[in-house]
């Protein structure tokens, strides 16, 4: 019980702060009070007519004027209000008496019941509204009683199509199906569990309902089946003055008026409810300025102390010098189309910033952070999820959206040129031929509504000029590539599979030959078996046609199997960073330490998995000093004072955010 | 694509069943002794009484009678209107004509302004024109459109003459003033369908564009002509096209008050005159044809929805 009521307190408090809302609901709150005190309001008697004053334009006595017949405009206007909201609250309140047990019924008991009521329904609701209402009212005759009955019907279907969806959805709730099991009886259940949580949505279409009965009077009025003379109501004035039309022009706008501003605020009470209710629909968003580029305003979150500190801990990135290895060597040699310059980075990420618009201000979410990827080279991103692992790659390709995201500092350097201070003509040239990336979800990075060849196709398009034919050839090779039939070219995503669209997402981030393949966790969404394949399928797509890669992921054995290199983050930043080999058997930062504890190959049968105690910090939640000493197991006083630069472990090659780094022994063995 | 059409079509016999059962039982609301109200009331002479009575087959059994109705209507005869003693079929097939223009001509200025109007808000939401187009749609969902429509003939038809007050034109006589007699009519009904599309059309805007697939599409160096006019538009338009099929019975439904203000001899104003003079078997027919027009519009929509999203075409 006191759930309710503490639901209905937050969704008022929420609605209070909709100036909109609350200008709506004290004009109905007026117009409410309005109806009931009309004897006490009107200025004169709305039906006595005075044909001397007839169509008189506003007076003091008069202070809307006078109709045909010389009747006072205000008065007939107020006493219409009166039998105008009177209809609309009847019509909605017969409609929610017969839809509420309709919808509980139906979708409480479904089968049969279900079936049998909601055809009744469909067929009710094929009828386009006003003609339903129009041929129930013509049969009945014209009168009030009629027209309000006549609506009804109209309005009884879409209520109880509403209050059925909801209660289904309530029935397959946990605590519901749990009630239902101890044998709560069905009507209990229905009174106490299923109407108060299904009655929500209701709750908002009953005051949009409010306004759509008020139209629908007014229309049926119009025409002269609703409200009989001498009572009048906002419709039936309306007709009136419709018959003046060429010389009385003036005497529509008030009723007409009346109506609109009424059904407005009935309008926007429901939109507010809806809001304050929480339930999803088209709802105002914030302002978006640029679409498919990441905002960059340098400096924007240089906020004191903290970040000139970290600016002083770390003068210059120091960024460790390329490793040519053999197979880097040999991926080389595959790029003949180019000349490569092995010794300089392809890609270098320097003191990359990275924060959101929030609530409480600009939160940095990735700071700090650097790191080289030198031609063939493929460097792995570690890091639980929350480090700021995919904020970081889709920084690189400025794919992140703005807002809540911007870059507040550092630089991209993408062969010799900050993509971060390119216009979006010059960063959309180099996505594809430059750099390309897949992504974790393969079942929504597909266009639903086209082919996959034409997908594939339209990524060289966009880039070469070819022709259609030649795409679709072109499409047909990628295919191949990737190890999907050429004869699916013509699929549509959701034809395929998951790893078969992980496959066709190879293909299209494939399509221009990029010289940096982006992969953010490209497996993770994955099956296992499917995810064995499809590292496999990059490695040799990688080794093939030799070019550079970031792949991000939280699991060590990937990186183990695919990378040169490592770099491994928590909580936005970068805490070591080093060759693969060299991470993995000597370790020189105790959050690594722990990761590679904690992966399962190393547990012998029947011990327990290792886990970091405690949980990842949230942005914002962090202290000056380094970030993990609250779980870390070497920590000292001093590691939480300062803010602490990424540094040379034992070799030049091997960098740690570790102050204890030179006094520590770690490994993976504890 | 074609398995569900016929899927769809097999779904509308039990509906139409329904439906037909609904129409035909109107005769029981009629109050009184049906033959005495459906002739004109008590005034109404003995052999008039009598004649409705043969002429409906009002001592046969409900169900009797509804068998005879349907029978007739599957062969689209609704029998004779009680007022001229024509063939209801013939006055429908004289008007339908006339309101399909109107609704055509009303869903051609609905489209006309919502796709521009929703597509520029779900770009730039928050920007001015978001906002025009917020306020913009939120009056035209409020603002009865007889009213629309009343206040249209005094500025452009009164005021200045640039169209006609009322009346029709049949396409066939004049083409020129066939469409200078629906502009007005067409404002007033389609300015108001527009409110909600635009709307529709935002929203469904902005959550496509925040959307993965079109981030894929960015990634992949698209640019906005692409992205946004290609991937982003085509998926935005999915539940456009079915709020517009909702839109269109609405549509139908206040036509009937726009064909009664600009005095169009369509179905609408046949079909208050029949409900003035009780004309039983015309507002029966005339109901049933507007359901026709709705199940007709409903599946033509589903048929686009099929091509615009093709995960529908196989489940």
């Amino acid at each position: 019980m006191s759930r309710g009521r503490g639901t209905i307190a937050r969704a008022w408090s929420r609605y209070r702060k909709n100036p909109g809302a609350m200008i709506a609901l004290g004009f109905l709150v007026l117009l409410g009070l309005v109806a009931l005190f009309a004897e006490a309001i009107m200025p004169h008697d709305p039906n006595k007519q005075d044909l001397v004053n007839a169509f008189q334009k506003p007076s003091g006595d008069h202070w809307l004027g006078t109709d045909d017949l010389g009747r006072d405009m205000a008065s007939r206007l107020i006493s219409a209000s009166r039998v105008s909201l009177r209809i609309s609250f009847q019509v909605v309140g017969s409609a929610l008496l017969f839809a509420i047990p309709i919808g509980l019924i139906a979708g409480y008991f479904g089968g049969k019941i279900d079936n049998f009521l909601m055809r009744i329904m469909d067929g009710l609701m094929s009828f386009p509204a006003l003609i339903l209402a129009l041929a129930v009212a013509g049969i009945l005759g014209p009168g009030i009683t009629n027209a309000a009955l006549a609506l009804t019907v109209v309005f009884v279907p879409s209520f109880s199509r509403l209050m059925r969806g909801q209660t289904l959805a309530v029935r397959q709730e946990t605590f519901v199906e749990a009630s239902h099991s101890i044998g709560t009886p069905s009507r209990r259940i229905i009174v106490r569990h299923v109407l108060p949580n299904a009655i929500s949505p209701v709750v908002v279409q009953t005051s949009l309902a409010l306004g759509g009965a008020l139209l629908a009077e007014a229309g049926l009025s119009f025409l002269g089946l609703g409200v009989q003379p001498p009572d009048a109501s906002w419709g039936s004035m309306l007709r009136r003055s419709y018959d003046f039309i060429f010389t009385e022009a003036w005497m529509m706008l008030i009723p007409g008026l009346a109506i609109a501003l009424t059904v407005l605020s009935f309008n926007t009470v429901g939109d507010g409810l809806r809001d304050a209710l929480g339930i999803a629909g088209v709802s105002r968003r914030e302002r978006k300025e640029r679409r498919g580029l990441t905002t960059v305003v340098r400096g924007a979150n240089g906020n004191g102390d903290a970040t000139a500190a970290a600016a002083a801990a770390s003068p210059t990135p120091t960024l460790p010098p390329p490793v040519l290895t053999e197979a880097i060597r040999e991926r080389n040699a595959k790029r003949t189309d180019e000349s490569i310059d092995a010794s300089r980075p392809l890609l270098s990420v320097e003191g990359l910033e990275v924060s959101f618009q929030t609530p409480r201000g600009l939160l940095k979410v990735v700071e700090d952070v650097n790191f080289a990827i030198f031609p063939g080279e493929t460097l792995g991103l570690v890091g639980e999820s929350g480090s700021g692992k995919t904020v970081t790659s889709l920084s690189i390709m400025r794919l992140l959206p703005s807002p809540p995201a911007r870059v507040t500092a550092g630089r991209v350097m993408l062969e010799g040129r900050d993509v971060l201070s390119l216009s979006f003509r010059e960063v959309r040239e180099l996505r594809g031929p430059t750099m390309a990336m897949i992504f974790q979800d393969p079942m929504t990075s597909l266009n639903p509504a086209f082919t996959i060849g034409n997908q594939i196709g339209e990524a060289v398009r966009w880039h070469e000029p070819i022709n259609r034919k030649q795409a679709t050839k072109r499409a047909a090779e990628l295919l191949d590539l990737v190890g999907i039939p050429t004869t699916r070219l013509g699929a549509y995503p959701h034809e395929l599979s998951g790893g078969m669209r992980q496959r066709a997402m190879i293909a299209i981030a494939l399509a221009c030959n990029p010289k940096l393949l982006i992969c953010d966790e490209p497996t993770t969404a994955l099956d296992v078996t499917i995810q064995a394949q499809i590292l496999e399928l990059m490695k040799s797509l990688r080794d093939e046609l030799g070019m550079a890669m970031l792949f991000v992921t939280h699991d060590l054995g990937v990186v183990a199997d695919i990378c040169d290199r490592v770099a491994v983050m928590y909580a936005g930043q970068i805490v070591e960073q080093a060759e693969a080999t060299a991470l993995f058997h000597n370790p020189q930062h105790p959050y690594t330490e722990g990761l590679l504890k904690a992966m399962p190959q190393d547990t012998k049968p029947g011990e327990a998995l290792y886990v970091i105690p405690g949980r990842v910090p949230s942005p914002g939640e962090h202290d000056i000093g380094c970030r993990f000493a609250n779980r870390c197991a070497y920590a000292k006083v001093e590691c939480g004072q300062q803010p602490i630069a990424l540094g040379t472990a034992d070799d030049e090659a091997h960098l740690s955010r570790c102050i204890r780094v030179h006094e520590l022994t770690l490994g993976k063995a504890p | 694509m074609l398995t569900m059409i016929a899927r769809r079509l097999l779904v509308l016999i039990p509906l139409l069943l329904v439906v037909s059962f609904a129409i035909f039982g109107l005769v029981v609301l009629v109050p009184g002794d049906a033959a005495i109200t459906l002739a004109g009331g008590p005034d109404a002479t003995p052999e008039r009484i009598e004649q409705v009575r043969q002429e409906l087959g009002l001592d046969d059994p409900f169900l009797v009678q509804y068998g005879r109705w349907l029978k007739g209507a599957v062969q689209f005869d609704f029998g004779n209107s009680l007022q001229s003693s024509a063939p209801v079929t013939e006055e429908i097939r004289d008007r339908l004509p006339v309101t399909l223009s109107v609704v055509g001509a009303a869903l051609f200025v609905a489209m006309l302004i919502a796709i521009p109007a929703g597509i520029m808000a779900g770009l730039r939401p928050g920007g001015i024109l978001d906002r025009l187009a917020l306020i913009g749609s939120s009056i035209g969902i409020s603002v009865p459109g007889f009213w629309m429509a009343m206040i249209l003939i005094t500025v452009f038809a009164i005021q200045r003459s640039w169209f006609p007050a009322i009346g029709y034109v049949p396409f066939g006589e004049d083409p020129v003033e066939w469409a200078k007699h629906l502009v007005l009519p067409g404002l007033a009904l389609g300015a108001l369908a527009s409110a909600s599309q635009t709307r529709q059309l935002r929203g469904a805007l902005l959550d496509v564009l925040d959307s993965n697939y079109i981030r894929t599409g960015w990634a992949k160096g698209g640019a906005p002509r692409w992205v946004i006019g290609k991937h982003a538009l085509k998926n935005a338009a999915i539940p456009a096209v079915t709020v517009l099929g909702l839109q269109t019975g609405a549509l139908l439904g206040s036509g009937v008050i726009i064909e009664q203000i600009f005095s169009i001899p369509g179905l609408g104003t046949y079909l208050v005159r029949a409900i003035q003079s009780q004309d039983l078997p015309v507002i029966q027919g005339v109901t049933v044809l507007f359901v026709l027009m709705n199940v007709t519009i409903n599946l033509l929509v589903d048929i686009t929805y099929g091509y615009l999203n093709p995960k529908v075409r196989v489940s």
